[in-house]
């Protein structure tokens, strides 16, 4: 088929089939990202609440105010903290992950089906799941930790109280969001790295064999290098990932301990629809969209190199 | 906004619930999906929440709900909707201009107040057949600016301490504590000697919201005065900050800073818990759970600070709304009126854990679902009488346990005292500005420190809402 005009149909003339078999993904775009942006921006500038049908222009005064509150820089700082600490330690995981799933054993499949087990789970269970697991009182790590006299009197490496109160200290309420973010998403960066490793050429790979390259001389000439842009597919993608998540923080922590925990999503969440500041929460929503916009051309840039080599 | 019975969305309220449901949608995608069918001429939906105590909603309101639709001749329908959802869901119907009639929120929803019809009437009606409503009930759902009742309030829940008697009793504290102070002394004694703790929540959620200002009533401080000016930042707040700082060094865990909604039912239970401050809620569960702890679990009233003065918070506070959308205002209005008309039948099913906003209502005649009390002829009566010998109580436990509960309604007050309720007030409610002053005090932080940065907060939270004209006051 050429796809010239012989006479025939719609069906034949490729430029009009082209536009209408992409028409519904761009109306859908526009519908469920387009619209609710323009009208974010719309609210940011405004003074609206969501009890307050009518509301008015009110210039850049939400942005001040956002950029004023000691809540907002800590909840944005805490976002890139979140998403760069947890997507390193994802990258690493998953890359050693990849690396053992490339290798052929007995009941590999199994494991496969068990490492992608905590991307299939609805995220707001698997966070109740580990809420219960950092319980205060009924934690059962602290059960282990008791049993393994590290936990509970005098002396113990852990301290002397009964439990750790996971979400009751700062810096443990930080790692504990931390641990539950990679345990997210560290199956599908692992899948993301596995499809890397499969597309070396296994040519190039005995050539650095028979040259002498194991181990991880191979990992770091071979296979680490000639993977990069898919690393850095599966770094970005875990980013925007993480920045714009609200569900693990708010289940775990809700902010706390103090704002210790604060993101740019939840605080949106607390200002503008608890709250009522349906203007203040858009335009926090709003200090995301230039670094997520930025982290998705990259990708885009990255995802065609990738596909290049 | 004219809308013909089978039109959908216009494109303005589409646009608008479009907005709302951007922001929302990260916790909540089901609040994209509003209920919006063309309404039947006698119709009413109604949205309340999942109550604490489940045998309420299952063998009480949902019956008596329907029982009301087909005595009236209007089909009633009850969706029930966890507390978290309830502010998410009501902005996301008035955006959408559709959904319930009637919506129920358990803390005061002054921010909705341009977007609700004004009760004054009904207020007024009740007023005139059932006699008075509590003050903490007017002041929770009247704005004394607009002069508008933006909710009508059928009853609210008691929020006394709960502790465990014979841990006081081996502290030499048998009455259990009287003071806040009485929770450092012997609170700490019992941490120290006995290796149980308090549980009063320094975390971001409700509980540790109220705990916080019952903390600040009693020490003479607040965050607005009686004319809603912030009044946060002075000495005695600093005082009330000071002694947190203290009382967690002394009687409390780390786990005070991660405290939930659950959190003291479970430390309850679990007799990890001296003293909490919550409904009795806490004891009901107990009673069906672990028995033998809610045999050892006693009441006080609210505990008095440094000069005496004792407040604390209501725990929850029912307020119902009709949205402006809504086409069957007089229908909600009649069921309202008739809600307070039976509210005994509410204290009863709810285990006492609701109370009534009209005092003086007349109990009706004939049978009620209950043994009936008797000589009683009002709420007041039932209310003495039922905390006084408690129906509930477990076989061989003292019948008298919630008999400090009686004039519970004078050492109790609104969210906002001793002003209104206000949207201020909310948002500093909803964004933890209380609790996380003290929090930072018991972390390390200088209390004048944490009060100046939380003064800091309120003071630019109260300017904005004061833009809108929904709060007076002027500093």
């Amino acid at each position: 088929m050429t796809g010239q005009d012989d006479g025939g149909g719609i069906r034949d003339r490729a430029g009009t089939l082209a536009v209408l078999m992409i028409a519904p993904a761009i109306a859908y775009i526009v519908a469920m990202i387009g619209v609710p942006l323009l009208l974010a921006i719309n609210y940011s500038l405004s003074d609206a609440t969501t009890g307050d049908p009518v509301h008015h222009y009110a210039g850049l005064v939400n942005y001040r105010s956002a950029l004023a509150d000691p809540v907002f820089r800590l909840a944005l700082k805490n976002t890139f903290v979140f998403a760069l600490v947890s997507q390193s330690i994802v990258i690493v995981l998953s890359r050693v992950l990849a690396s053992a799933l490339s290798m052929p054993f007995r009941g590999k499949w199994a494991v496969r089906f068990l490492i992608m087990l905590p991307w299939t789970a609805p995220i707001a269970l698997g966070a109740i799941g580990w809420l219960w697991m950092y319980d205060s009182i009924y934690s059962p790590f602290d059960w282990l930790y008791r049993r393994a006299g590290l936990l509970g009197k005098p002396g113990d490496p852990f301290g002397p109280m009964t439990n750790i109160y996971w979400l009751g200290r700062p810096t443990l309420a930080m790692a504990s969001v931390v641990i539950v973010h990679v345990w997210r998403l560290l199956p599908l960066a692992t899948v993301i790295q596995l499809a890397g490793l499969s597309a070396i050429p296994g040519e190039i790979l005995e050539a650095a064999e028979i040259d002498g390259a194991r181990g991880w001389r191979k990992a770091a000439w071979i296979t680490i290098p000639l993977t990069l842009p898919i690393i850095g597919i599966a770094f970005l993608f875990g980013i925007i990932f993480t920045f714009t998540d609200m569900t693990i923080v708010y289940i775990l922590t809700r902010g706390g301990p103090v704002n210790a925990t604060q993101v740019l999503a939840t605080w949106t969440f607390f200002k503008g629809i608890e709250g009522g500041d349906l203007a203040q929460g858009a335009a926090i929503s709003l200090f995301m969209v230039p670094v997520l916009a930025g982290i998705a051309a990259l990708l885009l840039r990255m995802a065609r190199r990738a596909e290049v080599t | 906004m004219p809308r013909s019975e089978s039109s959908g969305l216009t494109r303005r309220e589409f646009i608008k619930v479009a907005g709302v449901g951007a922001l929302a949608a990260g916790v909540a995608p089901e609040l994209l999906f509003v209920r919006h069918g063309a309404a039947a001429s006698r119709e009413l939906k109604i949205l309340v929440w999942s109550h604490f105590v489940p045998r309420f909603d299952k063998e009480w309101y949902d019956g008596y709900a329907a029982g009301w639709g087909r005595a009236n001749g209007v089909a009633v329908t009850v969706d029930h909707i966890n507390l978290a959802e309830i502010p998410a869901r009501t902005a996301s119907e008035i955006a959408a201009g559709g959904g319930h009639d009637l919506i129920e929120w358990i803390s005061p929803p002054s921010q909705f107040e341009p977007a609700v019809h004004d009760l004054t009437d009904v207020v007024r009606d009740a007023e005139k057949r059932f006699g008075k409503m509590h003050p903490l009930c007017s002041r929770s759902s009247f704005n004394p600016n607009t002069k508008k009742f933006y909710a009508f309030c059928p009853g609210w829940t008691i929020d006394p301490g709960n502790y465990r008697k014979s841990l006081w009793e081996k502290a030499g504290k048998p009455g259990g504590p009287v003071t806040w102070e009485d929770l450092v002394v012997y609170g700490g004694k019992i941490k120290r000697e006995q290796g149980i703790q308090l549980g009063i929540g320094l975390s971001q959620e409700l509980d540790s919201n109220m705990a916080g200002r019952a903390l600040l009533w009693s020490f003479d401080s607040a965050i607005q005065d009686a004319r809603e000016n912030v009044v946060l930042d002075n000495p005695k707040t600093i005082e009330a900050v000071s002694y947190m700082a203290r009382l967690f060094k002394e009687s409390m865990v780390p786990e005070v800073f991660s405290w939930t909604a659950v959190s003291n039912n479970q430390a309850l239970i679990a007799g990890r818990a001296t003293y909490i401050l919550n409904s009795i809620s806490a004891y009901r569960s107990a009673q069906k759970e672990v028995p033998e702890i809610a045999r050892d679990i006693y009441f006080t009233p609210a505990l008095k600070g440094p000069r005496g003065t004792g407040w604390n918070s209501e725990h929850v506070i029912y307020e119902y709304v009709v949205p402006k959308y809504s086409r069957n205002l007089d229908i909600a209005k009649k069921f309202l009126l008739d809600l307070v008309a039976n509210y005994d039948q509410a204290m009863y099913h709810s285990e006492l854990y609701n109370s009534p906003a009209f005092f003086d209502a007349p109990i009706p005649k004939g049978d009620r679902g209950y043994k009936a009390v008797p000589g009683a002829k009002r709420l007041r009566d039932l209310h003495n009488a039922w905390f006084g010998d408690d129906p509930f109580a477990l076989p061989g436990e003292a019948t008298g346990k919630l008999a400090v509960l009686k004039d519970a309604e004078r050492w109790s007050t609104n969210m906002g005292h001793p002003g209104p309720a206000n949207p201020a007030e909310g948002e500093i409610f909803s964004t933890f500005v209380i609790p996380n002053m003290l929090a930072s005090a018991a972390q390390g932080m200088r209390p004048d420190e944490a009060v100046k940065q939380a003064a800091t907060q309120a003071r630019a939270i109260f300017a904005k809402w004061r833009g809108k004209r929904l709060v007076g006051g002027r500093t």
